[in-house]
Formats: C-alpha cells, sequence, structure tokens
C-alpha cells in the first residue's frame, strides 16, 4: 500500500539527484511554483519575443551587421602552450577520477566521479563554455596528451570524408540515451567503465586517424563544445573580441549538415530531457505521475521519445524553412535558395536556445548538487579529510521550500529562456540577410520560422512550470 | 558527505571504500575496535534511493542510518564487532533494487541488506534477496510484509505497516471528529487502500463514509471536485499527494472559507514540507497522521530530544544547520530502530557470519515486546515473529500555530489486526 504510499509521497519524493536525474525538482519547489501566476509569467515571456520579432523584423539589416560582430578590447592572444599543459593536468585527474570511482564510495553522492561528470562538466562546462570562456580547449582530456604524443606522427588511417560529423552526432544521441533512460547512469562503477571505454576509444582514434580529424569529426563533445562555445561574447585568437552573444557563431554559417542537426539534436534532446519527466509525457505512455515505476520501466519509451522528438522537430524545423522560402519567393523576390543550404544556415541560430534550455533545465539541481560535489571535494578520497573547510559543507534544500527563493529562481529561467529565444530571433534575421536584401523578404522567409520560436518559447515557458512526475 | 544534514563520519566514508581490506579498514577508523578485539566489521549494505524519485527520503534515511551506526559503535558496535555501512544507490528502481542485492551479496559480501523505502522496490528486490538468502530489513510500511507477498528473508521490524496505520486512526477521528466521512483520494492503488482500510476500520467504529472522492492522478485543480462533498459531512479525510498538494489544500480552504467540516489527513501528503509554507495557513486546526511527531512536544520524551540531537534535526524537525531544510521525520525513524534491532538480532543469536543468517532471522522471528528506549525512540513495539511485521503507537497531530501537537497517541492494539502469513512456517 504505501508502496503505493511511498510511491506517492510525493512532496517528499522527487528532486532527484545526478544529471540523469538532475533535472528533477525538490517536491516542495514543484508544489510552490504551482501556486505561482505561471500563466502570467508565460504570457509575459510570450509576449516578449513576440514583441523581440517585431523589432528584430524592422531593425535594418545594417546596423544587426554592425551589431554583430567582434570588437576588439584586449591584444592578448590565446594561449597556445598551456592549455596542452593544462589537458595534460586533466588527463591525469580524469584517470584519478576514474580510480576514485571504481574504487571510492558507491554511494553517488559521495563520489568524486559522478559529481564531477554530471554536475560540473555536464551542467556547469556546458554553460560556462557557451557563456564565458573556453574550459574544453583547457581541461579537455586528449588534446595535451595528442600534441605531445601523436603531434609529429601521421595518421595510420585516412578517415573516410564523406562521413563527415555524422559519427559526432551518432555518438551524442547515444549519450543522450545513456543519460535520458539508462537505469543507473550515475552509479560511480558504471560511469567509470563507459568513461574510460569512451577515453580508449576516443584516443585509439586519434591515434588511428590523426586528432584533428578525429576532434572534428567524431569525439562528440568536442564537436557540442566548440559549436555552443561560438555563442560566448568574448572570443579569443589573435586578440580578444567582444561582441553580442553568438556574434562569432554566424560566421560558421552554414554548417556541414551534420553538425547542423548536432545543433538540433542539443536542443531537441534537453527539451524532451525535461519533457519526459511531465505529467503530461507520463500520461502518454501509461504511466501513473503519482507512482512513477522507476527508469528501469521507461527505457524504451523514454529512447524512442528521444529519437522520435529529435526527428518530429528536425521535420517541423525543415518545413518552417522550406515553407518561409515558397513564401518568400512567391511573395516576395527571393531567388532560388536550396532548403539544405537554408537549413544549415539557420541551423546555428537554433543553440541559443538550446543553451538556455540547458540551463533552465537544470538550474535548481545544480543549486543542490553543486553543494554535494563541494563537500565531496572537501574528502575527494572518503578518508574523512576535510580539505578546505569543505568536508563539513551541510547539504541543504531548504531554499526550494519557499517561496521567498523558489520565485526568484523561477523566474531567473524564464528569463533565461525568453532571453535565448531573442538572441536566436537575431541570429535568424541576421543570417537571413544570407538570402536576400529586401526586408519583405527577410520577414517572409522568417515567417513560419518566427512562429515556431514563438510556439517553442511557450513550450520552455510551459516546461518551466508543469507539474513533474519523475 | 552523504547527506543533507550531518557530515558523513569518518568511518562511514570511509566504509564504503571498497577493495580495502577490512582490517586496514578498522585498523585506521576504529582502532579501539582492533586494539580490543581484532574484529572484523559487521557489514550491512544499505539499499539508498540515493537518486530517482525516492531521493528527498533517502537523504534522511541516509542521515538516520550514519547517526545510528555512529551510536552502536559508540556503544562497542554488535558482539564486540564494528558495524560498516555499505551503500549503493538502487535509484528507487526495483529493477536496479533487485541488481543492489546482488552486488551486495556477492561483490561487497555483507551480512545483511536493509533501508529500503520505497515499496515498489522492496517488491521488485525481495524475491532476489529470498534466492540470495541475504536477510532483508526493510523500512517501507508497506503492507506487502504482512500480506504474506515476500519471503521469509524479508522482515519490516523497524516502522509500522499502512494497514496498521490508517486501521488505529478510525476510533479517534469516530470519537473525536465525526462519524460521517467523505474521502478524497488520488483514484489509483494507494488511494484506493486508503479507502478500503479507512472505510472498513470507521465502520468498526459505528461511523460511515458518506462520500468517495477520488480524484485522477494527474488532475492539478481540484476546486470542481468539492461540491461532490455531501452537506452532512463531518470529517474530510484526505490523502492527496503529488505536486499538486499545496494546490489541493489551498483551492480547499477557499472552497470552504470560514465554516468548514474537519480534516484529516495522513503527514505523507507533506513530509520534507515546511507545515508553514504559504498556502498552507488552511492547514490550521486540522489533523494529520504522523509515525512520529514532526515537532518536539511540550513535554518530549528524552528519547526523541536524544534521536533529534543524534541525527542533525531541530524541535521543528528540520537541519540544525538550516531551519528551513524540513526532514522525513515521520518516516526516518524507521532506519534508527531497524539497525538496533539488527543488532539486537545478532547479539541474541551470537551472530558470526553469514552462515548465521538463518539464526540471525530466527532470533529476530522471536522477538516481542520492544520498550520504548533509546534504541526505539518513536515509541514501544511488538514485533509479530510470523508476519514479520512491528506494529507500534500512531499518532495524531493538531496544526495549532503552525505547529504539530499531539492530540492523541493510538495505541498499539488499535493498529493490530489477523495474522495473514506465517512466515515461520516457510523453510530457509
Amino acid at each position: 500500500m504505501r508502496c503505493e504510499l511511498k510511491c506517492l509521497s510525493w512532496l517528499a519524493l522527487t528532486f532527484t539527484v545526478l544529471a540523469p536525474s538532475l533535472a528533477s525538482a525538490h517536491p516542495a519547489e514543484q508544489a510552490l511554483i504551482l501556486l505561482l501566476p505561471t500563466e502570467l509569467y508565460t504570457l509575459g515571456g510570450t509576449i516578449a519575443v513576440v514583441a523581440s520579432i517585431f523589432l528584430i523584423s524592422f531593425t535594418s539589416h545594417d546596423s544587426l551587421q554592425r551589431i554583430y560582430r567582434g570588437y576588439i578590447f584586449a591584444t592578448w592572444p590565446a594561449a597556445q602552450k598551456a592549455p596542452l599543459i593544462t589537458s595534460i593536468l586533466a588527463t591525469f585527474a580524469f584517470f584519478l577520477l576514474i580510480i576514485v570511482g571504481i574504487n571510492g564510495p558507491n554511494d553517488p553522492q559521495s563520489n568524486l566521479l559522478p559529481q564531477v561528470i554530471w554536475t560540473g562538466w555536464w551542467v556547469g562546462l556546458f554553460v560556462i563554455q557557451g557563456l564565458f570562456a573556453d574550459l574544453w580547449r583547457w581541461l579537455n582530456p586528449w588534446s595535451g596528451l595528442a600534441a605531445v604524443l601523436l603531434a609529429d606522427r601521421p595518421a595510420v588511417l585516412r578517415y573516410p570524408n564523406c562521413l563527415g560529423a555524422w559519427p559526432a552526432l551518432g555518438l551524442f544521441v547515444v549519450f543522450q540515451m545513456f543519460l535520458l533512460a539508462d537505469i543507473a547512469p550515475s552509479d560511480p562503477d558504471r560511469l567509470a567503465t563507459i568513461a574510460l571505454l569512451y577515453w580508449l576509444f576516443t584516443f585509439a582514434g586519434m591515434v588511428l586517424f590523426g586528432p584533428v580529424i578525429w576532434t572534428r569529426n567524431v569525439e562528440c563533445f568536442s564537436v557540442l563544445f566548440a559549436l555552443i562555445g561560438s555563442l560566448r561574447p568574448v572570443q579569443t585568437s589573435k586578440a580578444m573580441r567582444l561582441g553580442l552573444p553568438g556574434w562569432n557563431s554566424l560566421s560558421k554559417a552554414p554548417l556541414p549538415t551534420a553538425q547542423s542537426m548536432i545543433c538540433l539534436t542539443v536542443l531537441v534532446s534537453g527539451s524532451f530531457d525535461g519533457l519526459h519527466e511531465t505529467f503530461w509525457w507520463l500520461g502518454q505512455i501509461g504511466i501513473n505521475p503519482l507512482a512513477f515505476p522507476g527508469r528501469s520501466a521507461v527505457v524504451w519509451p523514454s529512447i524512442i521519445g528521444l529519437i522520435a522528438a529529435n526527428i518530429a522537430v528536425t521535420l517541423v524545423f525543415g518545413a518552417c524553412i522550406w515553407a518561409g522560402i515558397s513564401l518568400a519567393r512567391r511573395f516576395g523576390t527571393l531567388g532560388r535558395v536550396s532548403l539544405v543550404q537554408a537549413f544549415n544556415t539557420y541551423a546555428i541560430a537554433i543553440l541559443p536556445i538550446a543553451l538556455g534550455y540547458h540551463f533552465a533545465h537544470y538550474f535548481v539541481s545544480f543549486l543542490v548538487q553543486i553543494q554535494y560535489l563541494a563537500s565531496t571535494l572537501g574528502d575527494p578520497l572518503a578518508r574523512g579529510w576535510n580539505l578546505f573547510g569543505l568536508g563539513n559543507l551541510r547539504v541543504t534544500t531548504g531554499f526550494l521550500n519557499s517561496t521567498t527563493t523558489v520565485k526568484p529562481i523561477l523566474l531567473i529561467n524564464v528569463g533565461v529562456v525568453v532571453c535565448s529565444h531573442i538572441i536566436s530571433i537575431a541570429m535568424a534575421h541576421w543570417l537571413s540577410g544570407r538570402f536576400s536584401a529586401a526586408r519583405r523578404d527577410l520577414i517572409l522567409i522568417q515567417f513560419f520560422l518566427s512562429i515556431l520560436m514563438v510556439c517553442y518559447t511557450i513550450f520552455g515557458l510551459w516546461l518551466l512550470s508543469t507539474p513533474r512526475g519523475v | 558527505m552523504s547527506n543533507g544534514t550531518s557530515k558523513k563520519t569518518d568511518f562511514s566514508r570511509r566504509s564504503a571504500l571498497k577493495g580495502i581490506a577490512a582490517t586496514t579498514l578498522a585498523a585506521t577508523a576504529l582502532p579501539r575496535f582492533v586494539q580490543a578485539q581484532s574484529a572484523s566489521p559487521i557489514k550491512i549494505g544499505f539499499q539508498k534511493h540515493a537518486t530517482g524519485i525516492g531521493a528527498a527520503y533517502g537523504r534522511w534515511y541516509d542521515a538516520t542510518t550514519q547517526a545510528a551506526v555512529k551510536r552502536i559503535n559508540d556503544d562497542g558496535g554488535i558482539n564486540g564487532r564494528p558495524v560498516e555501512i555499505v551503500i549503493e544507490d538502487d535509484g528507487t528502481d526495483p529493477k536496479r533494487g533487485a541488481e543492489v542485492l546482488e552486488k551486495f551479496a556477492n561483490q561487497h559480501k555483507v551480512d545483511v541488506a536493509f533501508g529500503t523505502l520505497f515499496s515498489h522496490v522492496v517488491i521488485g528486490s525481495a524475491p532476489r534477496a529470498g534466492e540470495l538468502k541475504l536477510p532483508y530489513f526493510v523500512v517501507s510500511e508497506g503492507h506487502h510484509v504482512a500480506s504474506g507477498m515476500l519471503n521469509r528473508y524479508t522482515l519490516q521490524p523497524g516502522i509500522t505497516d499502512v494497514k496498521s496505520q490508517v486501521q488505529s486512526m478510525a476510533p479517534f477521528v469516530a470519537a473525536n471528529l465525526g462519524k460521517k466521512v467523505t474521502m478524497i483520494y488520488p483514484d489509483f492503488a494507494f488511494g484506493h487502500d486508503h479507502r478500503d482500510f479507512f472505510s472498513k476500520a470507521i465502520e468498526a467504529q459505528g461511523g460511515q463514509v458518506v462520500a468517495q472522492i477520488a480524484i485522477p492522478p494527474s488532475e492539478t485543480s481540484f476546486t470542481r471536485y468539492f461540491p461532490s462533498i455531501p452537506r452532512e459531512t463531518d470529517v474530510v479525510y484526505h490523502v492527496m499527494v503529488g505536486p499538486a498538494v499545496l494546490t489541493f489544500v489551498k483551492e480547499l480552504g477557499e472552497f470552504f472559507g470560514p465554516s468548514r467540516p474537519e480534516i484529516f489527513g495522513f503527514i505523507d501528503s507533506l513530509e520534507a514540507v515546511d507545515i508553514t509554507s504559504p498556502g498552507l495557513e488552511f492547514l490550521e486546526g486540522t489533523y494529520f497522521w504522523e509515525g512520529m511527531p514532526r515537532h518536539a512536544q511540550a513535554e518530549n520524551s528524552v528519547f526523541d530530544t536524544a534521536y533529534r540531537a543524534a541525527v542533525g534535526v531541530d524541535e521543528r524537525g528540520a537541519s540544525l544547520s538550516d531551519s528551513k531544510d524540513v526532514s522525513t521525520y515521520a518516516h526516518m525513524f524507521g532506519c534508527w530502530e531497524t539497525l538496533n534491532v539488527i543488532k539486537a538480532g545478532m547479539e541474541s543469536a551470537d551472530y558470526k557470519g553469514p552462515d548465521d543468517r538463518a539464526k540471525l532471522i530466527e532470533a529476530v522471528e522471536a522477538m516481542s515486546e520492544m520498550p520504548h528506549s533509546m534504541d526505539h525512540p518513536q515509541g514501544p513495539k511488538l514485533f509479530n515473529g510470523k508476519t514479520h511485521q512491528v506494529f507500534g503507537q500512531q499518532y495524531i497531530s493538531k496544526v495549532d500555530g503552525g505547529t504539530l501537537k499531539v492530540e492523541h497517541t493510538a495505541s498499539i492494539e488499535d493498529g493490530m489486526y489477523e495474522d495473514e502469513v506465517d512466515y515461520t512456517a516457510q523453510s530457509f
């Protein structure tokens, strides 16, 4: 009965822990959110996005061109050797983590490996990479070693160019499946094994095909973080340049199709991660949202849902672009534009939304999990140490028990989701200039894409406030 | 650190390490045992809901477990041997739960397994415990143990089951709140169990359930159901659960306004939730079942006071380091008491190692009275060796000025029912 009971004591239940579960909110937080006027937040956010569409549509393309560029604000060039040194240190750290994963505590809340991988890397580094700094360049666990061992060594095999970055897309989808559907993705043993195998697989690929080729086409996280990293306002190469978020991404368009698909997959997978926890989704797959039976009961629905969501959104995205082109050709002066070319041009504009959703999806759990990470860092080898005074840190979820803190957290998430859409809209408008200079064409070609953006805004804001059962 | 309320002790941290010889562990963590007895630790596998929907409970079950083990070890351990907790995360998943039991038995070589809360995990894991011949001490409140659906290796000696809890509420409700009851419950097995157990129990007290309002589990707004509450209703019995519970309470308050029938509910709905949360004002003056009173009472027992200090919660059941961080106080005592039962059982059976597992189960089965004590701070208990289920007092508290004040303590006898199984008749 209280299987029943327990399965249900909802208010005390959820609030999962590590990334796979990270997204689940504390029950009290969810309950408090349901008492807030979330419809008004959704309405306000949607109006802001619609208004931004109008505003940006009537902004001259020249103005947007001027705005969307990087301005040099420091002449420091990007460091060349230091990242290789830190990368080698990161490799050592990685293997230490693997050892801790295998030999450390079995409780994922006390083991440094799942804490670092899911909280530090997948949530934290992802966001930092997209907003503040190219951390991946400094912490990549292969690049330094490859530079030392493989620098002057010719590749053993020739990478089939026809494959492009499609292997990276495939690996990223597999990673998302592990994240969403595996029954114990935080288990230290399991995670250590998988992380080690992936490291070996990647390094072997670098040895066989060359590190640059492999990193650009197969190592999905390098591909992902390069794309996400292009969004940063501050970019460093020969000098440090500052611009609006995404200014550097625009030069990457049009992307190779595989990379375009990765952009969409990042967004859709993150969105589906949120969706698959909702009452709505659980209702679709016949699960009582008040008695979630465990991840093992929904492995296939999660996998199939993830794939179906990716296919569906890709088709809708493509259809909106096709319809926009058709509209602009029929009622405007747009010349011939291929669907693939337009698809690959606009795909990069999806990335801000993907980053915004990633932030909003994990923000609450990150605030809890970072405490676990900090306390585990205070005693990384489970020896009862108290390094940096962190060993005595007491994790709390009390801030999720009060409207005083829950409301601003929700509003931050709403703000992030709305801003990410506005940035995407501005980028899409800039990119439309690749096809035509006429304002009428620019508006028409983006017409359906704009509707899609508005719909996705509503969906994203709904995700933040709808009850969850996982 | 494994939980939010108390720093994992040096010992417990170490206990989770694998691949390090037990003697080395004992030598570094528990020199007292080594010097005195050269004893290897007794390993207890803790099946923890570290992730998944049970994580809020798992965090506090962990805190309680660590505190209980510290006390046991400070008092000399079990049979002179230190206790070592080996934690594995079951993800609040039945399949993973069974895998975890296999790891306990085959990889960690634990003596017993313990701690599981969510009943679907218990039901998914217990058969494997039986196959592995691993004593499995659960803390789930489920009636599945006493109903006979599990096996001789699965016991619940530290917390009462829900059938007993619901049944023992009826005498107080009928005598003090009214005899005409409207039940509002979620429309699935959990709610149905409450409906069936309580309807029968209130009728035995001369009462009557005048309406049964089943709410679809996916519902998040409830106002349209309230007109179905008959005017003659003396008491509304609610067991709503889920993220919409606060909404339910708020809408119920708005519906009734200042004149309302008596309201009775189970604290499970609000476990780990601050009773003074916005929207819960309407709960003022209403009644709750509590497994163990969350708020310290005016005449608190010395055992409860000491237990709070050991686990690291204050007089309102919240973390000592954050008064907003409310514990799962009504349930987590089960971990403390279960570990003390394991200790008593092992000492009674003169437990030496896995070969004595059957003797341990027989020793626990032979237990009956468990007096209110530091080992059993929730209250006195009576263990039924045949059904592997413990029976105990239940508490009915009234919200008074934002504090849960105990109005009635249901006796052990109020929660007793006919045996539904005799596990002792099963072979090992």
